[in-house]
């Protein structure tokens, strides 16, 4: 009975022991995962920049323009389309759209 | 003594030791523990806690669709240990090779006699990841915020640009720096001895808030068209700078605000206060012909004239007060349409004179001049409109030209949005909503009437008349194919400052109108400062409206005219919006 009371003793001993080590194990696991994660969010910020650069409207109006030898639009090019809700009647799959018409939007280069 | 004895003295001088060596030990343990243990502790504390301020993240700037116009990053700045270098010279090279910067500048600073020097600060990430690889002795690097500005010049007026520390110190940088600015916080790490993080104080502890993010009324798109087309004008005509203002007449939002010559907010070092000024709310200008569109609705409103009320436009030649009136076309009965549409100063001071002076003054007070529009932008001028007491013999005439009055850019488009949305002068703003680190809306800003100067009745009639301005009179270029517009142009005569009179070479050539005239889109302002050759509003100023308006309705998808009704063929495939996913087998529907 005494010999069980000291292995008790014992063993919660060891289980103290044990936990205090494991809290600073995971204490120096979740500094790594933090400084693991400020790394990706610096990367993640530096490709936000990147993007937003790359997206910019002067930029992507030099390519098309310049390596793309795309041209603005002319004159009655561009017709605008709205989709209006198809009807729920059977019998008339196609839905209906709006086109205006002789819509002149864009100068000539 | 016999040996039995011998050996029980020197277990007894045994035990006398371990029981002093233990009395030592326990004496110096209440000593360290009980008597000592409260400074003890404090000086344990401070070797194994590191307190550091912290500032959360600065917050970034959208356009209304969302794109990034600011945004903070963290980089790293380089900074040397001068006393723990034994090559600062080769140190200083390796530096040079990676920072682009002088070596013997580097140099110079690893010299000095002190413990800690900044090489560099905010440098790039990319510059900072080849330094970590060189891995040089007595050189670090700690990360800190750096504000980018990833369109460059684009909005740069408006935008300004945060300092050094993160501290906004113009444009919207500067007026919303305390939503904008993250929250400062201690916060204390425990370090092993080893000196790594262990955990913070207290497991709860939380970093520091991020500022807030702001979300403007300006497209970036329309923004991009706007400080081209100005570009353009201000290159062809040589002029020293202009403006264009896009705003929404009916909630007083500005999609665009450009101004020319622009400047790059992420490289502002050298530059002058006068560069990057945003000249669209700080300077005031003399607005000549285009104050005629607030004669008018003061007229109108006033029922002093109609559209066909009849003029003497005195052959385009008119005496007040010791110096003649010109017209720039000769004409003798014009109707008080035509008046406008032609920009017949004679007509103008002939109406003015109907009017009378405090009656003028009243309505251009109604229309915002002469004071701020209270637009959420730093450095407002309230523009100069004298008192009628302060008046002289030709003020009347002058002020219904344009001249001894002094405007601001967004007062103008202000006062036209009024004239074009029914009388409604409404609150000019830039800044549509502000978001937490979260996502969370802290505030939302809405439209605001300050006051209505003129009835839906003259906005009508007046809008009427403005149209023939476009269709028959000055402001024939600004016309855009398919749309109605309404505008009027400007021509004024700036002070030659060494004469400080009226210079027959320096003008401000301006067009400020609207459209559709029918239903109001878009409020367009463009100013063009000195331009040289034909420097008219009519030639240098309209056509920066039409090309700016043809294009922003395009992108906008504002329609002209009445839709036609077609249907799709079954196999027809409905993209995410205008274009490629539509294809063009469309059939009429009768």
């Amino acid at each position: 009975m005494r010999l069980l009371a000291v292995l008790g003793i014992i063993g919660m001993l060891l289980l103290f022991v044990w936990e205090r080590v494991d809290i600073v194990r995971v204490g120096y696991r979740i500094e790594q995962l933090k400084t693991q994660k400020v790394a990706l969010q610096r990367e993640q910020d530096e490709l936000r920049v990147k993007v937003s650069a790359l997206t910019a409207p002067e930029r992507i109006a030099k390519a098309a323009t310049e390596k793309l030898g795309m041209i603005p639009p002319q004159p009655g090019q561009v017709v605008m389309v709205r989709a209006v809700e198809p009807a729920p009647a059977v019998g008339d799959p196609s839905p209906e759209v709006h086109v205006a018409k002789n819509e002149r939007f864009w100068r000539k280069p | 003594m016999t040996g039995r004895d011998s050996c029980r003295g020197r277990r007894i001088v045994l035990a006398v030791f371990l029981l002093a060596g233990f009395a030592a030990v326990m004496g110096r343990l209440v000593h360290l523990q009980v008597l000592q243990a409260a400074e003890l502790s404090v000086r344990a504390d401070r070797q194994h806690q590191k307190a550091v301020t912290v500032e959360g993240i600065r917050g970034s700037i959208y356009d209304r669709r969302g794109k990034v116009l600011a945004m903070n990053m963290e980089v790293p700045s380089v900074f040397g240990v001068p006393a723990s270098l034994d090559n600062p010279s080769g140190v200083a090279r390796d530096l040079a090779r990676v920072l682009r910067v002088r070596a013997d500048e580097i140099e110079k600073k690893l010299r000095q006699e002190r413990n800690f020097v900044w090489i560099a600060r905010k440098v790039d990430p990319e510059q900072g990841r080849r330094l970590e690889r060189l891995a040089l002795d007595g050189i670090g690097t700690v990360m800190e915020g750096r504000r980018y500005y990833p369109k460059g010049a684009l909005l740069s007026h408006v935008l300004g640009f945060a300092g050094m520390d993160g501290q906004g110190l113009e444009g919207i940088e500067r007026r919303y720096d305390p939503y904008l600015r993250g929250e400062k916080r201690q916060i204390v790490l425990q370090r092993d001895a080893l000196g790594r993080t262990v955990f913070p104080k207290g497991l709860t502890e939380q970093g520091p808030s991020a500022g807030h993010s702001v979300t403007l009324t300006i497209d970036e798109v329309i923004q991009y068209i706007a400080e081209k087309e100005l570009d353009d004008a201000v290159t062809a005509t040589q002029a020293k700078g202009g403006v264009v203002i896009v705003m929404e007449p009916k909630t007083g939002a500005v999609l665009a605000m450009a101004m020319s010559p622009r400047f790059d907010p992420n490289s502002v070092r050298g530059l002058s206060a006068d560069r990057w000024r945003n000249r669209v709310v700080t300077d005031a200008y003399e607005p000549g012909s285009t104050m005629k569109i607030f004669l008018a609705a003061a007229a109108l409103e006033e029922q002093a004239m109609k559209p066909r009320s009849l003029i003497n436009a005195e052959n385009g030649k008119m005496t007040i007060a010791g110096t003649v009136i010109h017209d720039h076309e000769k004409a003798k009965w014009i109707t008080f349409a035509q008046a406008i549409e032609r920009s017949s100063n004679v007509a103008a001071a002939k109406i003015a004179m109907v009017l009378g002076d405090e009656c003028l003054f009243r309505y251009l007070r109604a229309f915002g001049f002469g004071e701020r529009t209270e637009i959420d932008l730093p450095g407002e001028a309230a523009g100069l409109v004298k008192e009628p007491r302060e008046w002289g013999r030709r003020t009347l005439a002058s002020v219904a030209m344009g001249q001894e009055i002094g405007v601001t850019a967004l007062q103008l488009a202000s006062a036209v949005s009024a004239v074009a949305n029914g009388g409604w002068l409404m609150r000019p703003y830039v800044v549509s909503e502000v978001r937490d680190g979260h996502g969370q809306l802290v505030a939302q800003v809405t439209p605001q009437v300050r006051r209505r100067p003129i009835t839906a009745e003259t906005s009508r009639t007046l809008g009427t008349i403005l149209e023939g301005a476009v269709t028959a009179g000055t402001g024939s270029k600004a016309a855009v194919a398919g749309y109605r517009v309404a505008g009027k142009t400007g021509t004024a005569q700036k002070i030659d400052p060494e004469t400080g009179a009226y210079s027959p070479a320096l003008s401000v050539a301006s067009f400020v109108g609207y459209v559709p005239a029918d239903d109001p889109r878009l409020t367009i302002v463009a100013i063009v400062d000195e331009p040289r050759g034909e420097a008219w509003g009519g030639t240098v100023a309209a056509p920066i409206f039409r090309r700016v308006a043809e294009q922003a309705l395009t992108y906008l998808g504002i329609s002209s005219q009445e839709p036609m009704k077609v249907a799709l063929a079954a196999h027809t495939e409905i993209g995410s919006g205008i274009g490629p996913g539509i294809r063009p087998e469309i059939r009429m529907v009768p």
